[in-house]
């Protein structure tokens, strides 16, 4: 035990994530409606549809094994799971220590796994090419995570995103240091790869030219499939609220007094819903990539975040 | 603004030139290319205004001034109607794939820092990493000029190679007298009007990019 | 004790000779009760603590070397690494010869009970020697028994050349080895270690350093590191499951051990730090190693050919560990943990490599010992037909795919945690190397991610693709209580993993003489993983996979019950089976997406490493529309094959031919010739003794 947030916190915080996980859907959607001129639907659409396929009942294909309905749920549970190790509110690491950014990206790794799994057991030709386009990206999209995470754990010695936050917090802007700009610009390149969206992903399609994470979706149904969108949304404010406590470590609270925590909620907000802005600006702006052109893509990322490492040590 | 803040934003604007840079290098269209060049210049123009208000060098200022009117505004204007003029596919043509320049380009990038190691000898007005992004920003412009077919993506790289000249000399000796780089900058004004008009003309009459100029061997 | 459990390994190899179906079963009893003792005796020796050590002199053989047996905290773990895995390939091994060959000769089963026991003695005995005569001996057992091994099931005649290359490979780093240990005992004047020790401290620098790289380099060839792999997965893939399960989770950590043993042991010189380069060569075999290994494990069908890559791939990250140790050992200021750590990691993954790819070989054993398919395109389905060894074998690929809550992730975490602390510790372009490093280590993980999802979900999943995959039944209870104990560790170790780091005390303190392992990582309790201090002197990263698997437990608890809630409220909700939608045909194995076309966006965007060649030949059933057969061929080379032993080969083939053109072929000739050869050398070494 040490000193920090106790471990109810931790855990309402990450029912916070979890819960408005959706909402940051449904503001993106929303977003890009209006930048394309429509109206769009209502940001609270995404819940709509979670308590709809909650409600549906189930088909199944005949040829799946057990797998197939234990993944949904172990995909959600690696996710909120991961989500638990976020900073939300208190700066402060939890008096246990549960993990770090590496585990973070670990459980994130290992949903994204499972599901890839999931699509191949019922046996159709979308779920496997949904499963190998994923597995494809992925691993190419890890190695400039990572290094975007030690260009930022470098000169802590720790990567425990409380204690990198902790470390890094202090003004506005000001606080960063050149190799942040780059390293920022890095994972500008990775958040739509990260989140399953254009020029990466589409999410909004199943066409089976354009897909890969909608296509391992494709065979499940009902609750089942309710989980594994609710895991999409959780995944997605995972990976902003990551950016956001690696690179606007502001805000956050100190204390547990109710004004302080409504104001790092303010604050968070703030900060995921600018970064969710900035999603539905690309997605509205570009058009999607052919597979065989992400990898250039990704790696303007790469040497981006490279060049930050190379600022920041050498 | 004191000369320690004014440290610290040229590092950043450094940064940021990096980063403009690879964003040229990475380019899959012409017109994106020459945006990013101009953003780069207007990063430079920026600078040496900094510049000028920590060491009270009035000359930065004009120099200052004289890039942001050419080479962020006038130098991409005039790209982007020959752009519009040779009605040529749009899409950068690269010599090698886009991966390779990329991983020449983080070459490039780590051997200017490691140089910079040991150049530390060099008395920089600016200390920080301007001196290393400066020579890094020189060499990926000819970089660019060196991987790419079109006359018009090597003119960018010239733009881009001239302005790590710039910078590098900035960081160096807080910029270098006035007259010369007014030379350097009329240099560059001329280069570009004269490969415009050659891009121009030789498209005119016989047809061809300096691509094509290969097949002129004998 | 050692004594007893070496004995009853020789026992149980006599037992054997009595050729006959028992056999089977009494030798791998006497070999299961030979690792049980080892990992007896190992444990001893591990929680004794620190400086507890075994000796036995051993009859001598030899005149002119004492030999003896002395088991110190090194030795001890890799005693133990050797005899789990052996406990688990025993219980399976006799279930598995019966499924796999029930016609087979009772003189061939008999052998190959032999061969095994004195394979898995003579790995003790390298673990455990005491001078280098007996270490020899036992390298030269452990390639010998395992090359018996490897041709014993010979159907046509593919084997014999797998093991033919095997041998040659092996012998050339053999000789390697000798070359350096016979330079060491003619300064030391002895065999055994303890006078090597002493006498390593007088060595200059340039021999130091030659001794080394001759010693890494044929360690290097057994333990399979590009391009000096070659052997490796034609070999592994050749022999019996459970052979294969202990050749590459095991047979290839002796070579590690011997490394380390050369390396911090008896060629450290006193007091001083290892030369910087050493690390550096290391590290840099080892991401090669990694990344390249996975990137052609990605490419193989064959589902033990695949695994046996991915050993190349787990040796690599082992050696990345090993690198990381050797550059910072003593270079550290006080209480400086990077050294540590990262042989900690490395030591820790390859007990777990042992445990997760003796686990998957064996599955993969289980698989073939029903189908008797090894191509994956060829299985399928077989979730279903084989529950318990589909639900093992996936444990096994989250585990070696380095993702939380299992042992994979725990050792590749520390991984990454050393490389931060030396990067953090180093700068300039060292630093970025470094952190280079820690990136080619990361895309190994989402690699083998990748190519877990292909192994798993082509072999297991979908529909079957042949009658054999559709015949297929559960294999036999002890084959799958082999599997359960291998997969009961990579569970403990994964979610529990600071009682392992307390075995890791001795070897770690006794090779760096520094701190233990679980005073480094353990030191907030055994819950919770640490990595000591910051450059800044701030507590550095703390993380509990035992707190965060209760966490996913809990999670994953509340889902169900949620469910069934739902469930609850509303019964006329209904659960039911329908085919797989294939756009309207009807569905068949055809439409599963087959492990090449999973691996092809992969295969194309690596391109350049792999010079994919494919051919494709369509035959027109009269009006070019209408395709009557497609027939594709693909192949990916590998690069170390292709470039670096097809240029030696030329090489070779010329100087042969210039000497086939200067030959006269008279005998007497030839005589001469070595007359010749003979004279020169007496009057080198003579010059050379004046």
């Amino acid at each position: 035990m040490r000193d920090g947030t106790p471990i109810p916190f931790v855990l309402l915080e990450m029912s916070l994530l979890v819960v408005s996980g959706p909402l940051v859907t449904g503001v993106i959607q929303k977003l890009k409606a209006r930048l394309q001129g429509r109206e769009g639907a209502s940001v609270v659409q995404p819940y709509r549809d979670l308590a709809k396929l909650a409600r549906k009942g189930t088909v199944q294909a005949d040829t799946a094994s057990g797998l197939f309905r234990a993944i949904p749920v172990l995909v959600l549970a690696a996710t909120v799971a991961a989500s638990a190790l976020l900073p939300v509110l208190r700066a402060d690491p939890p008096t246990v220590p549960f993990g770090d950014a590496l585990l973070l990206l670990g459980l994130l790794s290992l949903a994204r796994f499972l599901m890839a799994i999931a699509a191949l057991d019922a046996g159709g030709a979308f779920g496997g090419m949904g499963a190998s386009r994923e597995m494809t990206i992925a691993p190419l999209v890890e190695p400039v995570l990572l290094m975007v995470v030690f260009s930022t754990a470098i000169a802590a010695g720790t990567t425990e995103v409380n204690a990198l936050t902790a470390y890094r917090e202090t003004t506005w802007l000001l606080a960063w240091r050149a190799s942040d700009f780059l390293g920022f610009a890095a994972i500008l390149v990775l958040l739509p790869a990260e989140t399953g969206r254009i020029p990466v992903d589409n999410p909004d399609t199943h066409l089976e030219l354009t897909m890969l994470h909608e296509g391992m979706l494709l065979e499940h149904s009902g609750p089942a499939l309710g989980c594994l969108t609710l895991a999409a949304h959780t995944r997605q404010i995972v990976t902003l609220g990551l950016v956001a406590a690696l690179f606007f470590p502001v805000g956050l609270s100190h204390g547990t007094g109710v004004v302080v925590v409504s104001l790092a909620a303010v604050a968070f907000a703030a900060k995921v819903v600018v970064l969710a802005s900035y999603l539905a600006l690309v997605e509205s702006s570009y058009a999607k990539l052919r597979l065989f052109r992400v990898p250039a893509f990704l790696g303007i990322g790469f040497v981006s975040a490279l060049t930050a490492l190379a600022l920041r040590i050498l | 603004m004191n000369p320690a803040t004014a440290a610290r934003v040229i590092d950043d604007l450094g940064a940021l030139l990096l980063l403009s840079m690879i964003v040229i290098i990475a380019a899959s269209q012409i017109a994106r290319a020459i945006y990013a060049v101009a953003a780069q210049s207007l990063l430079i123009a920026i600078a040496g205004a900094v510049l000028a208000a920590a060491t009270g060098n009035r000359d930065l200022w004009v120099i200052a001034g004289i890039t942001l009117a050419i080479k962020a505004m006038l130098l991409p204007w005039v790209l982007h109607r020959v752009l519009r003029q040779m009605n040529v596919r749009r899409e950068v043509e690269p010599v090698i794939p886009n991966t390779a320049t990329l991983t020449i380009t983080v070459i490039i990038v780590v051997m200017a820092f490691h140089l910079n190691a040991s150049l530390g000898s060099v008395r920089q007005s600016i200390t920080g990493n301007a001196l290393p992004v400066g020579i890094a920003l020189t060499l990926l412009g000819v970089l660019v000029m060196a991987t790419r077919r079109k006359a018009l993506t090597q003119m960018v790289g010239l733009f881009a190679s001239e302005n790590g000249i710039f910078f590098t000399a900035m960081s160096v000796t807080a910029g270098m007298p006035l007259i010369i780089e007014i030379g350097v900058i009329l240099d560059v004004i001329l280069a570009a009007l004269v490969m415009t008009v050659m891009v121009l003309r030789v498209r005119s009459t016989v047809d061809a990019d300096i691509a094509d100029l290969d097949r002129l061997r004998g | 004790m050692v004594a007893v459990c070496y004995a009853a390994g020789a026992l149980s190899s006599m037992v054997a000779w009595r050729s006959g179906r028992l056999a089977l079963g009494v030798a791998h009893g006497w070999a299961f009760l030979g690792g049980t003792l080892g990992v007896i005796v190992a444990l001893g020796v591990l929680l004794a603590g620190p400086d507890c050590y075994l000796t036995l002199p051993l009859a001598t053989l030899f005149p002119f070397a004492r030999q003896s047996l002395s088991v110190d905290g090194l030795s001890a773990y890799f005693l133990l690494v050797i005899s789990v895995v052996a406990m688990a390939a025993t219980i399976y091994g006799p279930a598995y010869l019966r499924t796999h060959a029930p016609d087979a000769s009772p003189a061939r089963q008999a052998t190959q009970a032999l061969a095994l026991n004195v394979f898995l003695a003579c790995m003790v005995l390298v673990c455990s020697a005491g001078d280098a005569m007996t270490f020899l001996l036992g390298w030269e057992g452990m390639t010998l028994a395992s090359y018996a091994l490897v041709v014993s099931e010979d159907v046509d005649g593919e084997n014999a050349r797998a093991g033919l290359l095997y041998m040659v490979m092996t012998h050339g780093g053999t000789a390697l080895l000798l070359v350096a240990f016979l330079t060491l005992t003619e300064r030391a004047g002895a065999f055994d270690f303890v006078a090597m020790r002493g006498a390593s401290g007088a060595l200059d620098p340039s021999t130091r350093a030659t001794l080394f790289f001759l010693a890494f380099g044929g360690f290097a060839t057994k333990a399979g590191v590009i391009p000096l792999h070659v052997w490796l997965p034609r070999a592994h893939p050749a022999a019996p499951s459970h052979v294969s399960a202990l050749m590459s989770g095991v047979m290839l950590k002796v070579a590690i051990y011997g490394m380390l043993r050369f390396a911090f042991d008896l060629l450290a010189p006193s007091q001083s730090p290892l030369p910087m380069s050493w690390g550096w060569v290391v590290l840099t075999v080892g991401a090669t190693s990694a990344v390249l290994g996975v990137l052609y494990a990605l490419q193989q069908h064959d589902l033990k050919r695949l695994l046996a890559f991915h050993s190349v791939e787990n040796i690599g990250i082992i050696l990345i560990g090993v690198g990381v140790a050797m550059m910072f050992w003593r270079r550290e200021s006080a209480g400086g943990t990077v050294a540590t750590l990262a042989l900690t990691a490395a030591l820790l993954h390859t007990v777990n490599h042992a445990a997760f790819k003796g686990l998957l070989f064996l599955g993969a054993g289980a698989v073939i010992s029903r189908t008797h398919v090894r191509n994956m395109e060829a299985l399928g389905g077989l979730a279903r037909r084989m529950p318990w060894t589909a639900g093992l074998f996936l444990l096994g690929a989250v585990a070696i795919s380095a993702l939380p809550p299992l042992n994979g992730f725990v050792s590749e975490w520390l991984t990454f945690q050393a490389l931060l602390g030396g990067a953090s510790r180093l700068s300039g372009p060292a630093a970025l190397g470094i952190v280079f490093a820690a990136a080619m280590l990361a895309l190994t993980g989402g690699l083998a991610a990748a190519c877990f999802v292909k192994a798993f979900g082509v072999t297991f999943l979908g529909r079957p693709r042949t009658p054999e995959a559709a015949r297929a039944t559960e294999v036999p209870v002890p084959m799958l209580a082999g599997m359960t104990l291998l997969a009961a560790i990579c569970v403990a170790f994964g979610v529990a993993p600071g009682y392992a780091i307390r075995l890791l005390d001795a070897p770690t303190a006794g090779l760096l003489h520094g701190p233990g392992a679980s005073a480094v990582v353990t030191a907030h309790g055994p819950l919770v993983l640490s990595t000591g201090l910051t450059p800044l002197g701030t507590p550095a990263t703390a993380m509990s996979m035992t707190f965060m698997a209760t966490l996913i437990g809990l999670l994953v608890m509340g889902l169900v019950g949620v469910g069934w809630v739902l469930r609850l409220r509303a019964p006329a909700v209904t659960r039911r089976l329908a085919p797989t939608w294939t756009c309207g045909m009807e569905p068949t194995a055809r439409f599963d997406y087959t492990a090449t076309g999973f691996a092809k966006p992969l295969r194309l965007i690596f391109a350049p490493l792999y010079r994919p060649r494919r051919e494709v030949t369509r035959e027109m059933a009269g009006t070019p529309y209408v395709l009557r057969r497609l027939h594709y061929e693909g192949e990916v080379v590998d690069f170390a094959e292709t470039h670096v032993y097809h240029g030696i080969q030329h090489g070779v083939s010329n100087v042969a031919r210039i000497i086939r053109a200067r030959s006269t072929g008279r005998i007497y000739g030839y005589i001469g010739f070595v007359l010749g050869a003979l004279f020169v050398a007496l009057l080198a070494f003579g010059v050379r003794a004046q």
